[in-house]
C-alpha cells in the first residue's frame, strides 16, 4: 500500500510554492540547515540533491554521512502551512555521467555561471506530517494535559 | 553459478581493518583493498559493458596485472564518488570479483557481495576520430571528472636500462602501439583540437593531467621534455579564455629556471614530481634512471623549489606504496616502513610539498612484478599518516583530489581537510 506521506511528499516536492531545507551533522554531531532549492524525487522514489559547491558544509557533512552513516534531515513546508520532515539517508553521489551533466545543464540554466559539485540521492527513511494544525489536533487528542486551561475556559 | 558465488564466504580484511580504525570510511578501506588485490571481472560483469556508454581499457600509459590487452571496465566508482583505479588481476591472485547481483555491479570477495559499483562513463568525444584518423580516446583518455594526456608513451630512462624497477611503461607502450594504435608520442596541436572536442561536454570535466616518461635531453637534461610539455599546454590552452586553468602534470625533477618556465609560459596550476619511495637507499636501488640524472636528496630539494613557484598546497610528489617492503631490499617490517616514509614526508610537508600515494600493483612484466604489495592494514595507516601531515601543516591537495585524481587513498580522506583559507 502506498503510504499517504509518501504521496504528499511528492506532491510538495512537485509544487513551486514549496520551501525546502537540508539539515546536516557535522563530526562533532552539530547540525547544519540550509535552503535545498533544487531538490526533487528521482524516478525510483529518492530524493535528489543538487549539491552545487566541493567545499560547502552540507557538501562536506553529507559526505560524512555516507561514510559514518550520519542521518539527514529535510524539512519541506508548503504554501499552505503543511509540513513535512524527512528523516534520510544519502545513499549515492554522483559526480559524473549522463545524469549528473543533465543536472548541470539544468542548474547553469536557472543560475547561469553555476557549477555542480555532485548530484545527491537521499532514501528517505521517514516521513512525519509536522503541519501545526495536524499535531495540534493530534496533541489535544491524545495528551490533554498539556493545554492551557485558559483556553477551555467559557467566554461570557 | 558466476564465478562469485563459487566461493565460500570467509572472514575478511576488511572487516578487521574497518574495526581497527573507525576513523576511516570503510568505503575508503574498501577502495584501498581493491586497488591492492585488483579485480576479476565475472562474464555476466562484462555483460553489463557497453562500450557507448563506459570507458574500457586500453588507453592507459601503463598495464594490467594480467598481462592482458582486452576490452574491460576501465575502472569503477563507489556510492560516494570515489573512483577506485584498479587493473584486471588473474583470479588465482585472490581478487575482489566484479559480478552482477540484481541486475547491476557488484564487487564481491570470497563469493559475497560488499558494495554496488558503476562502470565510468565514457565520455562523448570517445566516438569521435581526431583529424589524423586516430580514435580521439587514444590521445586524451578521461577519468570520471578528469582529462589524461599521456603525450609519450616512453622513457629515456630505460635507453640505458634504468627506467624504474616496477614501472611497465616501454612493454604497455608496444602493446599500445601493435595492438591499440596508440601514438607513442602525440602531436600538439592535434591534442589541443581533441581537449576542445572533449570540452563540448558540459559538466563532464573538471581538470587536465599530463605525464609521460622522462626525456634526459636537451641543452640542459630534460629541456626537451619541458619544451614539449610547454607546447602541450599552450595548445591545450588556447580552449580557455583564462590564462590559467585547473591542471596538473607529472613531470621528472625540473630545474628552477625550467620550473619557472612551465609556469609562466603556460596555464598549468599544479606540479607533481614523484619520488616513487621514500628512502635514499630504495630510490637509488629501484630508481636508477632518476638517480642517475638528479639523485635523492636533490630530487626533493627540486621539490621545495617549485613550492615558490607554483604556491603552498599546489606541489606534491608520489609514492608507489608497497615497493618499499618488497623483496629482499625492502624494509624488514611495516612499522620501519611506515615510520621512514612518513619521516621523510614530514620532512616535505613542512617545507609545503604533499606527499600522496597509489598502491603498488606489481605488473608482470617488471623486475619486482613478482613480489607483494604491502598489507590492507599498512596502507590504511599510511594514508592516515599522510593525511595527517596535511591537518598538521595546513597543506591543501585540491589538485591532486578525489575529483582531480582518484588514485589515492589518502586524498580521499582528505575530502574533508579543514578549509583554511575560508577560516572553517
Amino acid at each position: 500500500m502506498i503510504n499517504p506521506l509518501q504521496t504528499q511528499m511528492a506532491e510538495l516536492l512537485a509544487k513551486p510554492g514549496t520551501i525546502a531545507s537540508i539539515a546536516t551533522l557535522n563530526e562533532s554531531g552539530a547540525p547544519h540547515s540550509v535552503p535545498a532549492p533544487f531538490l526533487c524525487l528521482d524516478e525510483s522514489g529518492r530524493v535528489v540533491h543538487l549539491e552545487l559547491l566541493e567545499t560547502s558544509t552540507t557538501h562536506r557533512n553529507l559526505l560524512g554521512s555516507i561514510w559514518f552513516e550520519r542521518p539527514v534531515s529535510i524539512t519541506l513546508s508548503g504554501q499552505n502551512g503543511e509540513v513535512l520532515v524527512l528523516s534520510a539517508r544519502p545513499c549515492k553521489a554522483l559526480v559524473s555521467g549522463p545524469l549528473f551533466c543533465t543536472y548541470y545543464r539544468e542548474v547553469r540554466s536557472i543560475l547561469g555561471d553555476a557549477d555542480l559539485a555532485a548530484v545527491w540521492l537521499l532514501e528517505a527513511l521517514q516521513i512525519r506530517d509536522e503541519t501545526y494544525l495536524t499535531c495540534k489536533a493530534q496533541e489535544e487528542a491524545l495528551h490533554p494535559f498539556y493545554s492551557h486551561l485558559d483556553r477551555l475556559v467559557i467566554r461570557k | 553459478m558466476s564465478v562469485a558465488l563459487l566461493k565460500k564466504a570467509v572472514v575478511t580484511d576488511l572487516d578487521e581493518v574497518a574495526a581497527r580504525y573507525p576513523d576511516v570510511p570503510r568505503l575508503i578501506i574498501l577502495k584501498t583493498d581493491v586497488q591492492r588485490r585488483g579485480v576479476f571481472y565475472a562474464d555476466a560483469a562484462l555483460g553489463l559493458l557497453n562500450e557507448t556508454l563506459h570507458q574500457t581499457t586500453g588507453t592507459h600509459i601503463f598495464g594490467a596485472r594480467d598481462g592482458k590487452t582486452a576490452v574491460r571496465p576501465e575502472s569503477l566508482l563507489l556510492r560516494d564518488g570515489t573512483s577506485v583505479i584498479t587493473t584486471p588481476t588473474p583470479l588465482e591472485d585472490d581478487p575482489y570479483v566484479v559480478d552482477v547481483l540484481e541486475g547491476e555491479a557488484w564487487l564481491f570477495d570470497n563469493g559475497v557481495p560488499v558494495e554496488p559499483v558503476d562502470y565510468w562513463p565514457a565520455p562523448a568525444y570517445y566516438s569521435k576520430n581526431s583529424r589524423s584518423g586516430v580514435p580521439m580516446k587514444n590521445i586524451v583518455s578521461a577519468r570520471p571528472q578528469r582529462l589524461n594526456i599521456f603525450p609519450y608513451r616512453y622513457c629515456t630512462f630505460w635507453n640505458n636500462a634504468k627506467g624504474c624497477a616496477f614501472c611497465d611503461i616501454v612493454v604497455q607502450l608496444k602493446k599500445g602501439r601493435d595492438v591499440l594504435k596508440v601514438p607513442a608520442k602525440l602531436d600538439p596541436v592535434e591534442v589541443g583540437e581533441v581537449i576542445g572536442e572533449a570540452l563540448k561536454e558540459q559538466g563532464r570535466f573538471s581538470t587536465i593531467f599530463l605525464t609521460s616518461g622522462s626525456i634526459t635531453t636537451g641543452e640542459r637534461p630534460f629541456d626537451d621534455e619541458v619544451d614539449y610539455f610547454i607546447a602541450l599546454l599552450k595548445e591545450v590552452g588556447k580552449n580557455f579564455r583564462t590564462h590559467k586553468y585547473p591542471s596538473q602534470m607529472i613531470g621528472t625533477a625540473f630545474e628552477k629556471e625550467q620550473l619557472k618556465r612551465l609556469y609562466a609560459e603556460t596555464g598549468l596550476t599544479s606540479y607533481t614530481s614523484d619520488i616513487e619511495v621514500l628512502d635514499e637507499g630504495l630510490f637509488n636501488r629501484y630508481c636508477p634512471g632518476k638517480t642517475e640524472w638528479i639523485g635523492y636528496k636533490e630530487w626533493k630539494r627540486r621539490l621545495v623549489d617549485a613550492v615558490d613557484i607554483f604556491g603552498y598546497g599546489r606541489v606534491n610528489t608520489g609514492l608507489v606504496a608497497g615497493i618499499e617492503l618488497a623483496g629482499p631490499h625492502g624494509f624488514q617490517s611495516e612499522d620501519l616502513a611506515l615510520e621512514r616514509t612518513l619521516s621523510e614526508a614530514e620532512d616535505l610537508a613542512r617545507q609545503g610539498v604533499s606527499t600522496v600515494f597509489i598502491v603498488w600493483s606489481p605488473r608482470p612484466d617488471t623486475p619486482l612484478g613478482k613480489y607483494k604489495n604491502a598489507s590492507l592494514d599498512y596502507y590504511i595507516r599510511l594514508a592516515r599518516g599522510l593525511h595527517a601531515l596535511r591537518v598538521k601543516y595546513r597543506l591543501p591537495i585540491d589538485h591532486d583530489s578525489y575529483r582531480n585524481c582518484g588514485n589515492h587513498p589518502d586524498t580521499d580522506l582528505s575530502r574533508v581537510l579543514p578549509l583554511w583559507e575560508e577560516g572553517r
